[in-house]
């Protein structure tokens, strides 16, 4: 079936098309060049509308253990957000930490047509495959994580060599079934187990004698080596922790060039200056970011409201525990392999923390210039929901309303931002690189992203609104895989989405010291720890798509 | 205006929630017969159900055997409902004011996290009778709640304000975890009173069979306070309104000292 896009105002930055009238076709769930004489099945007559491939969310925690805990945990944030069974939607429920199906509907609902889950616990992997594989309509993929786990730490300790190690992060991506390397709080996770409540850039871990600064030079490069095209994501140290913005610029320049992607960098950005010994690092960190082509950053903004922040920084989420809102929360260890903590959390425009909070994350996105190196995210459920990301669109494109925003928060905190002095608003462009291009670019998606010919058809068509929000929480149709899924901002059809995964090569040696490891000290046997791709094909629905690695070994 | 009148035609297969039904002062007759209840995986409208008769949506009136009708009178705001028999569980949860007249016996969760207004239930109720619901921090935080007939366990499980009255005997662990405010049993306690009792006070009649060990005994008092309080329930249809029921001598015992320890278990003396 042969599908025309008729008279659009696409914006595909790929291309470097910024807001031309194009025709657009779709055959087979792909976008094609117009086949000569071919009869048009199906026309779409979208003049006047915006169009956009399919946004990308590239950080967001939509599955695996941490997810399912916040659920379990906070049946309150369910039973205030109950979503009713239709003729073609399943029930379901949740703000915070939404249900998978209804998760699918509502990212689909917004226009996104794939998410990346960025903590993927390797001994939990199957457990975020499969709760992903019941999230419809959606690509998923996800980031395995390594950094605090016994194997690695031993190796590092014992001085293993670099190829030792990209056998075991190459080894680790294909059993996982992801398409990048995570790294959370390096050391810190396993360093919390051993009493530490505090792991600095170059504080030595007190059982393995390795420090973070090690982990991460050593990680980055074998996912630089291996030719992951995404670098190595960083859920830095000291997450929250006033004058962290000094281990953040550490980290960026301790790297020595190699790319690396720092996550939800808002909570990395504090300065310690002012009354309240809490200041904005933003233009330090902003200015970092220019300087230092390797780096990207997503921002990870906070908005207002009830939410829930769940980490695999047990360290961090433990320090934050006494903030909790409703009081409980959860710190625990994961197969003595990891761990995790899940802190219920309000943020309040009248909070002076909070509200700074809000600043620096836009701060950040304001003053990094170059949109294909930052990315928009809230650290989903951890500085607001994914449901708030039209509200964030609104508060980068629209400076009248940033401003009208921030006159409400704390005026202490009006005081130490620079935000009402900035003047950038983003354009339709920009958003269309940070949401579509540049994420597909960052996560290694040569077919999605963008609307050149071969392109996976994954299209999101909005009408003009002045209030960006209102269009972009309502896109007018999507299309996923060729096939209209959304009208008018509801589900008209639910598909399913592919797993995007990248499978490095290795030497296979590694599997006899990773066997021997496995039946002396894991709780289960290495042959069930991989995850084959019939097990997230064998219900019909999923399928794993692999992603090309440049290897530069 | 005669009270709206909703007959129950047959009784469902599956439970019903009925929380819809709270909307009513603001609606007409018309309005409230079109309200959509889910049974099940089915919704019904509230006619295909219940026959109508009246025209005042202030005040409600439940016939029929509405025992598996749940949520009856939920966050209901200035509302007069009574339910002529038994009803279902989360009877009267969150409501913020007015009163709701349960005739018969209410199951679990009655009056769970109510804010304000009268919750009378002259059967008796099942566990958790206003308590907190699974996951929240905070029970009932305003209003009374009257049982004339008996309460099951962890009665005012996490309240946090308001009175918990229950005429006859009450479960185990009544009381748990009481953040503040006060629950008053006439009739027998079952095992472990008071159970990490935060502050508030535990008021009773008779005395436990035991009285946990992390209470302290703080001897017999003569208190001030309690004919006030009594005199404050003398509006009340019920035993706790008669003269001949007050008393202002109680042996105190202090805790729960597991918890934060500044409550009190009050036991009527002499």
């Amino acid at each position: 079936m042969l599908i025309k896009l008729k008279g659009g105002t696409v914006y595909d930055p790929a291309h470097g098309i910024d807001g031309q009238v194009r025709d657009l076709y779709v055959q087979d769930g792909r976008i094609v060049e117009p086949p000569p004489g071919a009869r048009v099945d199906r026309e779409y007559d979208l003049s006047g509308k915006i169009v956009m491939a399919g946004a990308i969310d590239m950080h967001t925690h939509i599955g695996g253990g941490k997810v399912n805990i916040a659920r379990v945990m906070l049946p309150e944030d369910h039973r205030a957000d109950p979503q009713y069974h239709t003729e073609r939607l399943r029930s379901g429920c949740g703000h915070a930490a939404p249900s998978t199906w209804t998760t699918g509907y509502r990212y689909a609902e917004m226009g996104f047509t794939t998410a990346f889950e960025p903590a993927v616990l390797p001994v939990n992997a199957r457990q975020a495959h499969m709760e992903m594989g019941d999230i419809p309509i959606l690509d998923k993929g996800g980031y395995a994580m390594l950094g605090s786990d016994d194997f690695l730490l031993r190796m590092l300790r014992d001085g293993a060599d670099q190829k030792a190690v990209n056998d075991y992060v190459a080894w680790t991506l294909n059993a996982t079934q992801c398409i990048g390397i995570k790294v959370v709080n390096p050391g810190g996770i396993s360093a919390f187990k051993f009493n530490q409540r505090a792991l600095d850039l170059d504080e030595r871990h007190e059982y393995y004698g390795v420090t973070p600064r090690q982990i991460l030079k050593t990680l980055a490069t074998a996912v630089h080596e291996l030719g992951v095209p995404h670098p190595l994501h960083v859920h830095g140290c000291n997450l929250g922790v006033p004058g962290n913005v000094e281990t953040t610029l550490k980290t960026i320049t301790g790297i020595e060039g190699l790319p690396l992607h720092l996550t939800h960098i808002q909570f990395h950005s504090y300065g310690t200056e002012g009354d309240f010994k809490f200041s904005s690092g933003a233009a330090r960190i902003a200015e970092a970011v220019n300087a230092n082509p390797n780096v990207t950053v997503d921002v990870g903004q906070v908005l207002f409201g009830q939410t829930v922040t769940a980490s695999g920084d047990n360290m961090r989420q433990h320090a934050n525990a006494g903030h909790a809102h409703p009081k409980k929360w959860v710190c625990m260890d994961i197969e003595c392999d990891a761990g995790c903590g899940v802190v219920p959390f309000k943020y309040r425009d009248r909070n002076f923390v909070n509200a700074l909070q809000w600043a620096i994350g836009l701060e950040i996105f304001l003053l990094v210039d170059d949109p294909w190196r930052v990315f928009l995210t809230t650290d989903h459920p951890n500085g607001a929901p994914f449901t708030s990301y039209p509200h964030l669109i609104r508060l980068l494109m629209d400076r009248t309303f940033r401003n009208e925003q921030l006159s409400r928060l704390h005026p202490e905190a009006q005081k130490m931002t620079t935000l009402a002095s900035i003047e950038r608003e983003y354009s339709l462009y920009e958003i269309a690189i940070m949401t579509r291009a540049g994420a597909a670019r960052l996560v290694g998606l040569e077919d999605r992203g963008h609307l050149g010919p071969g392109a996976a058809a994954d299209i999101t068509v909005y009408t003009p609104d002045d209030d960006v929000e209102r269009m972009f929480a309502k896109p007018t149709y999507v299309f996923k895989d060729g096939e209209l899924v959304v009208k008018d901002g509801e589900i008209v059809h639910v598909t399913w989405g592919t797993t995007h995964t990248v499978k490095p090569d290795y030497d296979r040696a590694i599997e006899r010291s990773l066997t021997d490891y496995f039946d002396r000290y894991l709780t289960m046997k290495l042959d069930n720890f991989i995850i084959s791709d019939e097990e997230i094909a064998e219900d019909g629905r999923g399928s794993v798509t692999v992603h090309p690695c440049g290897g530069r070994g | 205006m005669s009270a709206l009148t909703l007959t129950l035609k047959s009784a469902p297969r599956q439970r019903v929630d009925l929380s819809p039904l709270s909307a009513a002062p603001e609606l007409t007759p018309a309005e409230v017969a079109a309200l959509q209840v889910w049974a099940g995986k089915r919704r019904y409208r509230i006619d295909e159900l219940f026959e109508i008769e009246g025209e005042d949506t202030r005040n409600l009136v439940l016939r029929g055997d509405c025992r598996k009708f749940d949520y009856v009178g939920r966050d209901a705001r200035d509302l007069s409902l009574t339910v002529a028999g038994s009803v279902g569980a989360y009877a009267g949860m969150g409501m913020r004011s007015g009163t709701l007249h349960v005739q018969g016996d209410a199951d679990i969760f009655a009056a769970c996290e109510l804010r304000g207004g009268l919750v009378r239930i002259d059967g008796s109720a099942g566990d958790f009778v206003g308590a907190a619901l699974p996951g929240d921090k905070r029970g009932m935080r305003g209003g009374i709640v009257l049982v004339k007939g008996d309460v099951g366990a962890r009665c005012g499980d996490q309240l946090r304000r308001g009175i918990v009255l229950v005429e006859g005997d009450a479960g185990d662990w009544c009381g748990s975890r009481l953040i503040a405010g006060t629950v008053a049993v006439m009739g027998r306690v079952g095992k472990h009173p008071g159970y990490g009792l935060r502050r508030g006070t535990l008021l009773l009649w008779q005395r436990p069979e035991s009285i946990p060990p992390t209470y302290g005994d703080c001897g017999v008092h003569t208190l001030g306070f309690l004919p006030l309080w009594f005199a404050g329930l003398r509006r009340l249809d019920s035993r706790f309104a008669d003269p001949a029921n007050a008393f202002d001598r109680v042996h105190r015992y202090g805790g729960d000292l597991a918890a934060v320890g500044r409550g009190e278990i009050l036991i009527r003396a002499g």
